[in-house]
């Protein structure tokens, strides 16, 4: 299946707290976006607006599957994760009284998911061999590295077409950050997975990134057409690079 | 003396089996839905006169006709889950008012009980009941003479089955496991595709309908008036906690060693301090192990 992704004009937040203005973003089938930002500037949000966990009060989201689209706007969370979008949401939210597998079983929720649990499962577990030797021990008890593993395979267990994550990076280790990172990119190669990144670590995001946005206030400040245009762009030496 | 306390330790067993069979629902809805149902109880005494009702103007065995009536108790489990989110959870007042409704809910079921069947014990007819297994029979035991009477094995056969159905549904079916996982991160959850609150609904449904069995036995082992569910209230909060809050295997066994506890005090100190024996397991165990028992963590 090949999915897409349209955020046209939204506006959004929390309450009376508005955080995203006017904001538009496309993921195309098959592309890899970033979407830098420091802390603070509505990634998160942006992500929520798409999972159905909050309304956004203008605009619309388009999900595009095979050519047939559906305005996202209203939908529930179960009805977004039903439509094959993924979320591995920020601070990875497990369930830390369950077993790691306990927490892939719950990723597999959805209908569609159920039937092919087995064949995810073996999976995830050849992607994270760490996972399998772990399947058995609860989740809250591992370290963080293996948390955000557990985070992403969940993530993956609900057969996605569209995968989002949300600072993956957070609280790990540098060589831990690179090898997630490139986890992804790994599964989003073998799953055919399109994929949108909320990032703050500029030069990991960057490695795997195809295009990307950079938020700032809630808006979009700049739009990079390929990874290159990201590295090279002004306001990102100055806000990441301390050039 | 030794044969004192085998048959002491052998109905502590029993006992505690159907303890397990009261605790159970208790062990979903505030072991692992953080609700504080206490009125759970009172629905285990409706139970009891239902099976009553049908056995007195039927003749129906008491067990047979709570599993009938499962349905029954699990949509009663789903309108009181409905009506306690529509008031109280979904406005973030459920702690104190939460347990005002189920404190009300208790009182009016005692009330309607006493209205329609008053004040006096009622007791069920069962061909069982008032019969013994002689373990002699089975196994040459010498001098000692161990038995098990009917009334209590079988409630306590039922609960072990019941329990273990309970067990196996929430840790091999999807709806079993998002039940494990809903007051854990509620938004996870949701992320998965599941609803909490239909989840939380589901799992109500169930924990009350588990009270219609343990009802059952109830009036099986001894019989029953309005309010004799209070008696229960305290016990089956302290196995829940013992039990490590939501684990169904542990429930079951902080039910059977408190059950041993209290027949044993009940045969060697005395029958008015067995009702203590939960509290104090409970005060000490949470002094060592505030994770309970047998908490996984
Ligand atoms: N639950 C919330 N309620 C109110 N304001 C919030 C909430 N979550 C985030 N915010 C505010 O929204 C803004 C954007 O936050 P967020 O989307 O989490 O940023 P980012 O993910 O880029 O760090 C911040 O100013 C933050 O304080
Ligand atoms: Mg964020």
């Amino acid at each position: 299946m090949a999915s897409s992704l349209t955020v046209n004009n939204i506006d959004g937040g929390y309450g009376s707290v508005r955080v995203l203005h006017d904001l538009s973003i496309t993921v195309d089938f098959g592309e890899t976006v970033v979407l830098l930002g420091s802390n603070g500037n509505g990634k998160s949000t942006l992500l929520k607006c798409i999972t159905g966990l909050i309304k956004p009060d203008r605009g619309e989201i388009i999900l595009n599957v095979d050519g047939e689209k559906t305005d996202l706007v209203g939908k529930t969370p179960e009805e977004v994760v039903t439509a094959g979008i993924s979320m591995v949401p920020e601070g990875r939210r497990l369930f830390p009284a369950l077993t790691v597998e306990e927490n892939l079983y719950l990723g597999a929720y959805r209908k569609f998911a159920r039937k092919k649990i087995s064949e995810n499962l073996d999976f995830v577990y050849e992607i994270f061999p760490r996972l399998k030797e772990r399947r058995n021990q609860l989740a809250g008890s591992m370290s963080g590295g293996e948390q955000q593993m557990v985070a992403v395979a969940r993530g993956i267990m609900s057969d996605p077409t569209i995968l989002l994550v949300d600072e993956p990076s957070v609280g790990l280790a540098p060589n831990l950050v690179s090898h997630m990172i490139g986890k992804i990119r790994e599964l989003k190669e073998k799953k055919n997975l399109t994929v949108l990144m909320a990032e703050q670590n500029f030069n990991q995001a960057i490695k795997i990134a195809d295009r990307g946005y950079i938020i700032v206030h809630g808006e979009i400040e700049f739009t990079a057409a390929s990874a290159d245009e990201l590295a090279n762009n002004e306001m990102i030496k100055q806000y990441y690079l301390g050039v | 003396m030794i044969e004192l306390f085998i048959n002491a330790v052998v109905a502590g067993v029993l006992l505690g089996g159907f303890y397990a069979a009261v605790a159970l629902g208790l062990s979903i809805v505030f072991g692992r839905l953080d609700i504080v149902n206490i009125a759970h109880p009172a629905f285990v005494i409706i139970g009891s006169y239902m099976a009553f009702y049908v056995n007195e103007n039927f003749g129906l065995d008491p067990i047979v006709t709570s599993f009938l009536f499962l349905p029954v108790f699990f949509l009663l489990g789903i309108v009181m889950y409905r009506f306690y989110y529509v008031c109280f959870e979904r406005t973030g007042q459920e702690s104190l008012s939460g347990l005002a409704y189920f404190f009300g809910i208790m009182f009016i079921i005692e009330v309607l009980i006493i209205l329609v069947y008053g004040v006096d014990y009622r007791n069920v007819q069962a061909p069982y009941i008032g019969h013994s297994l002689w373990i002699n029979d089975w196994i040459p035991l010498g001098d000692f003479r161990v038995s098990l009477p009917y009334r209590m094995l079988v409630p306590f056969v039922v609960a072990a089955v019941v329990t273990g159905g309970v067990y196996l549904y929430l840790s091999k079916t999807y709806l079993g496991r998002a039940i494990l996982a809903v007051s854990q991160d509620r938004v996870a959850l949701q992320l998965m595709g599941a609803n909490p609150i239909k989840v939380k609904q589901w799992a109500f449904g169930i924990a009350i309908a588990t009270a219609a069995i343990a009802g059952a036995l109830l009036i099986v082992i001894h019989p029953v008036e309005p309010s004799v569910g209070r008696l229960y209230i305290g016990r089956v909060f302290a196995i829940v906690i013992l039990g490590g809050m939501g684990s169904i295997s542990g429930t079951f066994f902080a039910a059977l060693m408190i059950g041993i506890a209290e027949t044993l005090i009940s045969t060697f100190i005395g029958p008015s301090w067995a009702p203590a024996a939960a509290y104090g397991i409970l005060l000490v165990t949470l002094a060592v192990r505030p994770q309970g028992l047998f908490g996984r963590a």
